[in-house]
Parts: structure tokens; sequence; C-alpha cells
């Protein structure tokens, strides 16, 4: 089990560096002039050249991703231009928030993808399951910008049972914090749950047919118990790649919830930094986001390991 | 009879008011206390004019809280005390002396007096500073203290409103603490230190910034509230939502959302504060390319557009059709501004009559509100034979094309300004920068240089005035709408002034 960590965190590293290599290249190859944008109106020739060379912006572009790694791997991602803010404090004073939503957006998505993949797939070719299935269809096919707008409506605007839009530190207030995420996980979990559902059902379905589940259905076995220890964990291995890769969705889904509830993440964060021009600040998000992405699927891989020993022993 | 009662009643109360002195005070006592939270579109940036160049409507808004001006405007848009008391100017209005309030202190302690305002400026203007912002004042060579509390501006060139440029609470005009910016270097972006009403408590960066009441503010039983909370909420249906569900008392609101301000005006639990303010958005021709270098289409294409039914489109209607670069809220106001008339039909026989084909295009910001204006003039256009082509680049391209004039038209803003002149000759006296029409004649320079030299308001309107009627009739620059600015508010929230220059200050706010 070590080597095999070992080894799939030696992969880490070139994915890494890749990743850093793009967003320094996207930044930089993005329109617009960091000189231009923070001399705006006054931008005479003379000064744009001026602030380049102090900036480093007149260096060949590989050298300044070598001077922005050598700075990187310091611990230094750089200052906002426009407020101040060090890169650094400024997506760890907001990455909790998106941390929090998407780790709840995910487990509301399982906690209705699961029961109803489990449900569809015992009474699979049946009314219900059609019924489910053809709303997993119809709920993923509504956009979460829409979905949001109607749940503010229904439970802020009308009912007034929840807060339409903020937040409030878990420190300060448990209950407040975990109710100003109510309304934002349930619109991300909405585009979370059909995808879950669908993949586990089918799954599902094959392993039902399985030797040893009749086997088990032999033996006298409850069917409870068949159900969610001898099918549920080989089935999930597709589930449990996708709740992987879902993260990346679920990063971009934020983007538009954090903007509607104008909850301060890092996805509000990202959005602002573009419309500002905030390069530095761009980048770091842009960095973080994609090395958290990365670590995701590691611990995914290692989870497959845990749910099937073939892939432990290297004999898949 | 309930009315010769009501009658009676009401003379009975009329005379205990005039008895008791009442009729003299404020109809509704003003309430002290409470919270006001406010729904900002934007994240504030920040307050070090170092650092974020320029102040954006969120940041001024904020600013009118925490940091003060020398002088603020009245509700008839003329210059009235604030940091300084009084003022006059040398005869070629070229030097201006205030004499500063005594007794004020920043949230620190540090002593406000005319070293502070000297100090601010020289901060903005150092060449090594770089700073954005310095582009604002270009006007002023300095700012020089004469004694404590008499600080002396000579300006470049003359201005005879000179105090009502001083008014707006943006990257220029706000004071700082002088101490408190050098002892917090980096961090005093996000820290500012002010004498305004309120101090800052606490800011959430993304989510919301707290202001309390300043104790020691100088103004004596002000302000009225305890607190401010300023929260972005970018997207605009949720901003609404969030004051139908009472988490806010306030929200910032512009024309495009018209369908929620149409909605606020029926709701008796709302209100909707708009300020119909000068300037507008306009557009700049470029005269030295073909085929705009022709007047006759310049003038075809302006008179192809319908304002109102643009409005229609974009706005519900409630944006306002704009003749003149002033507009409503200017005290500019033109018999004659020489508005060309909107007639399809004579705009594409000038189409006609230049006789090549008319194809140009012009530049829109790269937002869905970029398109959809690009898309209703080329309809406009399109029926008159001309074809314009949309391009779309970002916020942060606009100054380099426009300043090396490479476009053919260009979507650009007047905004609301207490005075015409620095945005007026700005844009259109020969050499200027951003003169964008590449546009040049002795007539419109020699009344431009003498609008901004004459103290007599009614002399300086017929110059305006004869300006606009030199710029409509060569269609070098055209006016679609007038600025108007929005706020939504329960119906208890009161003493918003005029929101100028879109900017809600709710400094001097109640709640009944």
């Amino acid at each position: 089990m070590a080597s095999f960590v070992g080894r799939r965190l030696l992969y880490l590293l070139p994915v890494l560096l890749a990743v850093s290599l793009l967003t320094f290249l996207i930044a930089s190859l993005l329109p617009g002039d960091l000189a231009y944008t923070i001399l705006g109106d006054q931008a005479t020739p003379e000064k744009l050249a001026a602030l380049r060379a102090q900036m480093g912006l007149d260096l060949p572009i590989w050298q300044r991703y070598g001077v922005w790694l050598w700075d990187v791997l310091h611990g230094d991602l750089g200052r906002s231009f426009r407020t101040g803010e060090t890169v650094l404090s400024a997506v760890l004073d907001r990455l909790p928030v998106s941390i929090e939503l998407m780790i709840l957006a995910e487990v509301i998505g399982l906690l209705i993808g699961i029961p109803l993949a489990i449900l569809c797939a015992v009474k699979s070719g049946s009314a219900i399951d059609r019924f489910l299935t053809g709303l997993a269809f119809g709920n993923l096919s509504l956009p979460s910008f829409m979905m949001a707008i109607l749940l503010i409506y229904l439970f802020a605007v009308q009912l007034n049972w929840l807060p339409a839009t903020g937040w409030v530190p878990f420190s300060e207030d448990p209950v407040g914090n975990l109710r100003s995420f109510v309304l934002p996980a349930l619109t991300l979990a909405f585009a979370e749950w059909p995808a879950l559902m669908r993949i586990l059902r089918s799954d599902m379905i094959a392993t039902l047919q399985e030797d040893y589940i009749a086997m088990a259905k032999a033996k006298g076995l409850r069917p409870a118990r068949i159900l969610f220890v001898h099918a549920l964990k080989p089935s999930s291995l597709t589930l449990v790649t996708v709740t992987g890769i879902n993260i990346g969705r679920l990063i971009g889904g934020a983007l538009i919830v954090e903007t509607i509830f104008a909850l301060p993440g890092i996805g509000r964060l990202l959005v602002g930094a573009i419309y500002a021009r905030d390069f530095i600040i761009l980048q770091g998000v842009v960095l973080f986001v994609a090395a958290g992405f990365v670590i995701v699927n590691f611990i995914v891989d290692m989870l497959y390991a845990v749910l099937d020993p073939r892939i432990r022993h290297g004999r898949a | 009879m309930t009315s010769t009662l009501r009658l009676r009643l009401l003379g009975v109360a009329f005379a205990l008011a005039t008895a008791s002195g009442l009729g003299a005070a404020p109809a509704v006592a003003q309430k002290q206390g409470g919270a006001l939270t406010v729904g900002l579109e934007l994240d504030i940036p920040g307050f070090d004019p170092l650092k974020v160049g320029v102040y954006d409507t969120a940041a001024n808004i904020a600013a009118s809280l925490l940091l003060e001006t020398l002088v603020k405007l009245d509700d008839n848009g003329k210059p009235k005390p604030s940091l300084a008391l009084s003022w006059s100017s040398s005869e070629d209005f070229r030097t201006w002396t205030f004499k500063l309030r005594p007794d004020v202190k920043f949230h620190d302690g540090t002593p406000f007096n005319a070293q502070a305002v000297a100090w601010n400026f020289a901060r903005q203007k150092d060449p090594k500073n770089n700073c954005r912002c310095a582009f604002y004042i270009a006007n002023l060579l300095s700012v020089e203290p004469k004694d404590d509390l008499t600080v002396v501006y000579t300006l470049k060139d003359p201005a005879v409103n000179f105090p009502a440029l001083l008014t707006r609470p943006d990257q220029n005009s706000s004071v700082h603490s002088p101490t408190a910016v050098q002892a917090k270097g980096d961090d005093y972006n996000r820290n500012p230190v002010g004498t305004g009403p309120f101090m800052l408590k606490s800011w959430t960066a993304g989510d919301r910034m707290v202001v309390e009441r300043n104790p020691n503010y100088w103004d004596k039983g002000k302000p009225h509230l305890d607190r401010v909370v300023l929260r972005p909420l970018p997207d605009s249906q949720s901003r609404f939502a969030s004051l139908k569900a009472g988490e806010t008392d306030l929200v910032w609101a512009d024309e495009f959302e018209a369908d929620n301000i149409l909605r606020a005006r029926k709701d008796a639990t709302l209100q909707v504060l708009s300020y119909a303010g000068s300037g507008a958005a306009v557009n700049a021709i470029n005269t030295k390319v073909p085929p705009l270098d022709d007047v006759r289409v310049r003038r075809a294409l302006v008179m192809a557009i319908d304002r109102k039914k643009m409005s229609q489109a974009l706005t519900s209607g409630i944006a306002r059709p704009a003749s003149n670069p002033y507009g409503d809220g200017s005290w500019v106001k033109c018999k004659d501004d020489g508005a060309l008339p909107e007639d399809p039909k004579k705009a594409a026989e000038l189409i006609k009559e230049y006789g090549k084909p008319v194809s140009f295009k012009m530049l829109f910001t790269a937002t869905p509100r970029g398109r959809a204006n690009g898309q209703v003039l080329q309809e406009f256009w399109k029926q008159i034979g001309a074809n314009m082509e949309i391009e779309q680049i970002d916020q942060a391209s606009f100054p380099p094309r426009a300043f090396q004039r490479k476009f053919d038209i260009t979507g650009w803003r007047i905004v609301d300004f207490p005075d015409p002149d620095v945005q007026m000759y700005a844009n259109f006296h020969t050499g200027s920068p951003v003169a964008l029409a590449n546009y040049s004649n002795p007539e419109l320079d020699k009344l431009l240089e003498r609008a901004r030299v004459t103290p007599d308001e009614a002399k300086r309107t017929e110059d305006y005035c004869a300006i606009s009627r030199i710029i409509n009739q060569e269609a070098i620059w055209f006016w679609t709408f007038q600025n108007t600015y929005y706020a939504i508010a329960k119906a208890k929230v009161k003493g918003v002034p005029k929101l100028f220059g879109g900017v809600i200050d709710v400094s001097n706010a109640w709640l009944e």
C-alpha cells in the first residue's frame, strides 16, 4: 500500500507543474495589458515602459514563469495590485466557504442520489424506475441559475424561511451558518444527484445479476444486507470516480451560485478578479483550484484501492 | 359631515402647532438609532488612491460614510460647506482659498488641518507614486497650507465653479488621515481612517463591511443611525429578493433591471429613489476615417436613431432619451440645443446622396448589454442603408483604443458632475487626449475657453448651448440616454439625499 501511495504521489508532481505552467500561460495570453490596467488613463508610452520594466513584464515569458514559480515555491503568490491583499490571504479567507459549500452540495447530492438509485435498481423497469429516471433527466436540464432564483423566490421571499443571500461565519453562529448554506447547496445538489443516481443505478443493476448475489439470496441473507453490503460496495467504483471528477463541475457551479447567493467564496473572488483584470489574484486562484482538483482525484485513486483490492495489489 | 369635522380638527391642530411653535420645525422628527443594511452591486476594492486608482460606485458609497470632502452639494446641486467652512477665489479663478472647519479630528485622533489636506494632494500628485488618480487632478498645480486652517489651491486652467468639483466622495477629494496612511502602509487600503460620521468596525472581503457611529463627529447629533452594513450582492435578482425578504433595507439598482424598478414602484412597502442626473451615455465618431469624415453620413447615422424605441427595447422604456450632453440634472438648460430630428427617411436620403457604400465598425463592451446595445443600433442603421459591424472588446481595452483613435465609432460616457466644464473641455477642445472625434474647430475651442472663465451662470449657459449646437449639427458625438441613477429602499428609510453621480449617501439617513 505504501509503495502504491508513493508512486501516486510521484505522478502528482509533474501534473501540478503542468497545471502551474498552463495557469501562467493562460493568464499571460489573456487580452489586456497589466501595465495598462494599473496606469489606466495616465498610460503614456514612457510610463508604460517604466512600469513594465519594474514589474518584469518586459522579460520573455519563460523567464517570467521561472520567477513566478520560484516565488510560488517560496510561498509567495504575490499581492493584488488593486486591493493590496496577498493572494494567499485572499484565497485562504474564502476557501473555507467554498469547501463547505461543495461538501454540503456533494453530500446532499449523494443523499438524494444513492437511495433513489438503489430503489430504481431493485425495481428496475417498473413505473417508479421510469418516473425517477425521467425526473432526473428533467432536473438535469434545468440550469442552476434558474433553480437558484426559484429557490430564493419560494423559500426566502414567499415563505421567509431561509436567507436569500449572505453568509455567517460558523464560529459566530453555527445554525445561521448552515441556514445560509441550505439554498446554495441545494441548488448545486440538484445539478449533482441526477448524474450520480443514473450511474449508480446502471452499475447496481449489473451487479445484482452477478452469481454471488444469487448465491447470497440462496443462502437466505436479508435483502437489505445483500443490497447495502454485497451489492453497493462493488457497484460504487464509477460513482466514486464521478464524485471526484464532479469537484471540477462543482467549482464551475460555485462561480454562478456564489455570485447569486452572494457567498464570499473563491468562485466570487475569481469572477471579481476577471472583471477587474486582477491577473495576480486570477493566477493564484486558478492554481489553487487546479491543485485542489488534482489532490481530490488523488484521494479518489486511493479510495479505489480501498474499494477494490485488485487495484491495491496491482493485478487489475 | 365627515369632511367638515376633518376640517375643524385640522384647524385645531394647526392652531395648536403654531401656538407651540411646531410650525417652524421639520414635518417629521428624525429618529435616532437603528441599523441600515445596504446592498451594493460590487465588492469594495479599498480606499487607498494609490492602490485602487479610481473609486467605483461601491467605493464612493462607502467613502461617503467614512471619509469626507471639503465641500458637499446641497439638494439644488450647489456647493455647501463640509470640512471647509467658506471659500473665495482670485479674479482669474486660478487661485482658490478655503477656510477649514476647526476642531475636527480623524477617527484615529489626528487633527484635521490644512497640512493634512496638502499632504493628501501631494501623495496623489507625486510622480514616483504612479497613481492613476493623478490624471483627475492634472489641472491642480499645488495645494499649500497658508496657516493651520487655510488651504490654497492653485490651478493651471481657471475653473469658476471649482468648489463644486471637490464634492464627489472619490479618490481625489476624500481626505484621509496622514498618520494612518503612513502607519498602516500596504494595509491602509482596507483600514481607512477619515473624519466621517461613521468609523470602520469590521470588513469581511466579499461579504460585508460594518461601520459604526463616530461618537466624536463634529456635527453634533449626527449621524442618526448607529450602524450601517454594506454588502456586495452582485446578482440583480437576488439583490432585489434580499430587499423583499428583509435582509437589506436599501439596494443599488440601475435601469437595466427595469423589471425590479417597475415592480418596486407598485409595492407600498418599497420606495424607488431616482435621480435624473447631468451627462449622458454618449458615442464618439472618428471624423478622420471614411465614410465618417463626411458630415452627411454622420448626420444620417444620428437621425436614424429612434431613442424611444431603443429605450423600450433595452430598458422597458425607463431610460430617458438625450439630445445634448448636459441632461435634465444640469443647470445648463437650452432653448435650442441644435439636436437633429429623428428622421430615418431624411437619413436614408443623405446616405444615398453620399453615393458610396457606408460600412464601419463600432466598439462595445464585451457584455450582454454591449451586444444588445449594438444590435439595436445596427438595426436602425441597416434600415437607412448603413452597415455597422459590432466589435466587442473588454473594458480594459477601451482606453488604449480610444487614446490611439483606433476606432470608427466608440461608446463613452459623460458622468453626472456638478459642472460641465471638466468633461466638455476634455472631450471637445482641440488637442485633448480624449477629444475622441479627432475634430478641431476654432469656434468650438473659443466657446469652451470662455465658458470656463465666465462667472455669470446665464452667460455660461448660452456658451454651453452654442457648444451643443455645434456638436449636434456637425454630428461628431451623439447621445443616446441621459444618466439616471436608482436605489430601491424600504419605505421606512428616510433622509437619503439626491443620488449625485450615482452615489447613495446614507450618512444622514434615519429609519422611521
